[in-house]
């Protein structure tokens, strides 16, 4: 079983590659825990905000000897951020049971080599303009918005948009053909 | 709203990419509230698979949400 309180001394300690081990293991989980608030939020601003407060408060966190013991706790940071959130833009109807499911969060596993291949491959597949616009999202790494991704692709951002979509839908399909499942 | 500004605007939520707002905050997608309740849901979904493909094409397993909290802190 993968626990990744295994990463929290060194996160403790300021560890910011630990620290980043532990996001590649996490975040599906705690994302995936918002789904009951994805039409009153927009979760990725949450998902964002909630490891960076794990990250400050990572020193203060005391494990409760439980594996996993600080995804749980990035679970319960992120439903409280995105119930703050949805009261602040006056949402109504948020199911009270959003706040349940702290304990089913379960950590992921590293991509294995198979679904790596598989993924490459149907990149390389993919037609130019959307290959294109897939790998600038992909090596932007969330630090430039569309529009400037765009300009330097020499596309307007709706034209970028487009093709990232398209390049999405294909690799999906791509993917069903060879039996992966996102 | 046609069926390709949609898909556009669901498209633009999948980005890691967010503005802060006036006090350091991680303000939501423009794009995620011209969406109706469906829309966002979709976009949801579709981050997850997004996510997916840049975990298994990164060599650290770090998708483009997890370089851009790491950025953040570094």
């Amino acid at each position: 079983m993968i626990d990744l309180d295994a990463h929290l001394a060194a996160i403790r300690a300021g560890d910011a590659d630990a620290f980043g081990r532990f996001v590649a293991g996490a975040e599906r989980g705690v994302r995936e825990s918002l789904r009951s608030f994805a039409a009153h939020v927009d979760t990725e601003a949450i998902v964002q905000e909630a490891f960076l407060r794990v990250w400050e408060l990572a020193p203060r966190i005391t494990p409760d000897g439980r594996p996993n013991s600080l995804l749980r706790w990035s679970v319960r940071v992120a439903k409280n951020l995105a119930i703050s959130e949805a009261r602040r833009a006056r949402v109504h109807g948020v199911d009270p049971s959003t706040l349940e499911g702290v304990e089913d969060a379960s950590p992921t596993a590293p991509p294995d080599p198979l679904l790596r291949r598989a993924i490459a491959e149907c990149r390389e597949a993919l037609p130019d303009k959307p290959a294109m616009a897939l790998a600038a999202r992909i090596e932007s790494g969330g630090a430039e918005p569309d529009e400037a991704l765009a300009a330097r692709l020499g596309m307007k951002t709706n034209t970028f948009l487009q093709n990232f979509s398209r390049a999405r839908k294909m690799l999906g399909e791509c993917l069903e053909s060879k039996g992966v499942a996102l | 709203m046609t069926p390709e500004e949609r898909e556009s605007l669901v498209a633009a939520v999948t980005s890691a990419h967010r503005d802060r707002g006036p006090r350091g905050e991680i303000r939501g997608h423009r794009a995620f509230y011209d969406l109706d309740d469906a829309g966002r849901r979709e976009a949801f979904e579709a981050t997850l698979r997004v996510r997916t493909i840049e975990t298994a094409a990164d060599p650290r397993a770090l998708s483009s949400t997890a370089r851009a909290v790491l950025a953040r802190i570094r």
